[in-house]
């Protein structure tokens, strides 16, 4: 990808993530994992697919924080989110996490990104850059 | 004939299948070092241990585990066969109160493979505690009712808990005479081991559920001690004497099971008591809070936590080593229980760091006790390996405000108040005062401040 690539901690990230094509998702160097408001995943890129071991066929579709990733399906991470729409609020935190990715615990930082609510009913975000 | 690719194909599908069925086992597995140190773990485990991590890491099981379950380290390493099971299904109480589906009560089950690994499972077992929960209640009252018994002493109550009466029964069993006519049924109990407010405590929950059940040590007339269990239920005709205060509203009966104590109390030690002090646990000590909270709640009374830590508790393993810690440890918690009241709870919350509850006490009366046992403790003297250890503690003291907040926030204010006395200089005692919430730099948990 060009020097336009977007970095794991870029302001407006939701926007540009938003509008790139898969090919620009998969030359990112972190991990995109996006959802929609009943948290099935959207899209997968090539960087996460890679850091998990898993196919994104395995993943579009299915329930993030149950089927996908539920070691994030506490108040630390999937409560935020529910929150976040409980509140119709911002969400952009950024937290130490780790994560299990195929099974090695793996010290990584997480973006957590969802647009106020009655804006655009846009993809929801966790982004995924390792420490 | 299947070519090299397709085969290669076919083990990364299996692979990645394999893969996927871990990440989706609704259980926590974890493969660990002898130590603790984390080699392979699924994403459940992260889920449940990640909020619990003091350092936010999953490097280590056992000290992700800490601030719960400190005796993990311990138990695995004196466990002392070279491999099997060194604990199944191990209860370990995270906090109080349901904070909208948070897990509260964790299961696990660590298995020994050999002298370099262990394995572990973790679970979420709060519904299913739960539920038991309300079943041991069932199980106490079928026990009394079909266990053979010697014998029993029947008197009845009034609703003050009064005794109504006296005959050749409760001669028999306590060895009372007719004098005590008129008493509370508390004095069939050693002093200590109950309260005004339990004693009325008793009738009411009879009155809601049919009936109260509770098995401790009694006290006969000669003051030996035998173990009893009683059992109190509404007597059913009792509207018939009108509104006569001491007219007969309770039956009470009391039977000496002390030849079942061994095996009653041997469960319970396994359930409910810290493997290294044995005094009670986490288990133990939130689940006595709740009893006590939801009493206050029907019936206002006073209430107080006292939070103790042992000062500079670090330095004295880092300089003695463990065992001489736990043995200082072990020291402190004989002082607790030789201090405080056979109605109080007095439990090893983590670490070093012990808690003791108190019903029906203020203020004034719990900092007096908190007080008598730090200088109890200032006197002490452990030995070890030749050395003899001096040791202090620190101590945090709150009651319960009129009808406000839970266990979690008691704690959280007995906490605070250790901070201050921490911070203050150690080997003190404080109490928790309005402005320390508001105190910027409290932090959140008080074993940070050593």
């Amino acid at each position: 990808m060009t020097s336009t690539s977007p970095t794991f901690d870029a302001r407006g990230l939701a926007d540009i993530l938003d509008a790139s094509s898969p090919e620009q998702l998969d030359a990112l160097d972190f991990g995109v994992i996006a959802f929609d408001a009943e948290s099935k995943v959207q899209r997968y890129n090539a960087f996460e697919s890679q850091a998990a071991g898993l196919s994104p066929q395995r993943v579009i579709g299915e329930p993030l924080f149950t089927n996908v990733a539920p070691c994030l399906n506490n108040f630390m991470v999937a409560q935020r989110f529910e929150d976040a729409a409980d509140e119709g609020s911002e969400l952009d935190d950024t937290i130490d996490y780790v994560l299990t990715l195929r099974m090695r615990p793996v010290k990584v930082k997480l973006r957590l990104l969802a647009s106020a609510n009655g804006v655009a009913p846009g993809m929801r975000y966790v982004l995924v850059q390792r420490r | 004939m299947i070519g090299a690719a397709d085969s290669v194909e076919s083990l990364r599908a299996e692979h990645e299948a394999l893969m996927q069925f871990l990440y989706l086992a609704p259980v926590g597995l974890v493969q660990a070092g002898i130590d603790g140190e984390i080699v392979m773990i699924n994403p459940i485990s992260a889920q449940l241990l990640m909020p619990l991590s003091p350092d936010g890491c999953l490097t280590n099981l056992f000290t992700a585990l800490e601030g719960v379950a400190p005796g993990l380290r311990l138990e695995c390493a004196q466990f002392p066969k070279p491999n099997g099971m060194v604990f199944e299904g191990v209860h370990i109480h995270l906090c109080a109160e349901d904070r909208r589906g948070t897990p509260q009560i964790l299961s696990l089950t660590l298995l020994k493979l050999d002298d370099a690994r262990v394995m572990a499972v973790i679970q979420d077992v709060t519904a299913e505690v739960r539920r038991e929960r309300q079943l041991r209640q069932s199980d106490a009252w079928l026990n009394a009712i079909l266990t053979r018994i010697s014998d029993y002493a029947l008197a009845a109550i009034d609703r003050q808990g009064r005794l109504c009466d006296w005959n050749d029964s409760i001669a028999r069993v306590t060895g009372f005479g007719e004098h005590i006519v008129g008493s509370p049924y508390s004095i069939f109990y050693p002093p200590d081991a109950m309260t005004n407010e339990h004693l009325l405590d008793r009738l009411r929950e009879a009155d809601s559920n049919g009936w109260s059940m509770d098995e401790g040590l009694r006290l006969r007339a000669d003051g030996s001690q035998y173990w009893c269990s009683a059992l109190i239920a509404p007597l059913p005709d009792r509207e018939a004497f009108g509104d006569d205060p001491s007219a007969p509203a309770y039956c009470l009966i009391l039977r000496d099971i002390s030849d079942k104590r061994a095996a009653t109390e041997k469960r319970r030690q396994a359930a409910f008591c810290d493997h290294l002090t044995e005094l009670a646990n986490r288990r133990a000590f939130f689940e006595a809070a709740e009893l006590e909270f939801d009493r206050a709640a029907h019936t206002p009374r006073a209430l107080a936590l006292i939070v103790f830590d042992a000062d500079h508790f670090k330095h004295v393993n880092d300089r003695y080593g463990h065992p001489a810690g736990d043995r200082v440890l072990c020291d402190l918690a004989g002082v607790l229980r030789d201090t405080f009241r056979a109605v109080d709870t007095v439990a090893r919350l983590g670490g070093e760091e012990f808690a003791v509850l108190l019903p029906s006490t203020g203020i004034e009366q719990a900092l007096a006790s908190a007080e008598r046992l730090r200088l109890a403790v200032s006197t002490r003297l452990v030995a070890a390996d030749g050395a003899e250890i001096a040791y202090t503690v620190s101590a945090g003291v709150a009651v319960l405000d009129a009808g406000a907040g839970g266990i979690d926030l008691l704690l959280k204010r007995a906490d605070e108040a250790l901070y201050q006395a921490k911070a203050a200089g150690r080997n003190r005692v404080a109490a928790w005062t309005d402005e320390l919430t508001h105190h910027a730099d409290t932090p959140q948990r008080s074993r940070n401040a050593g």
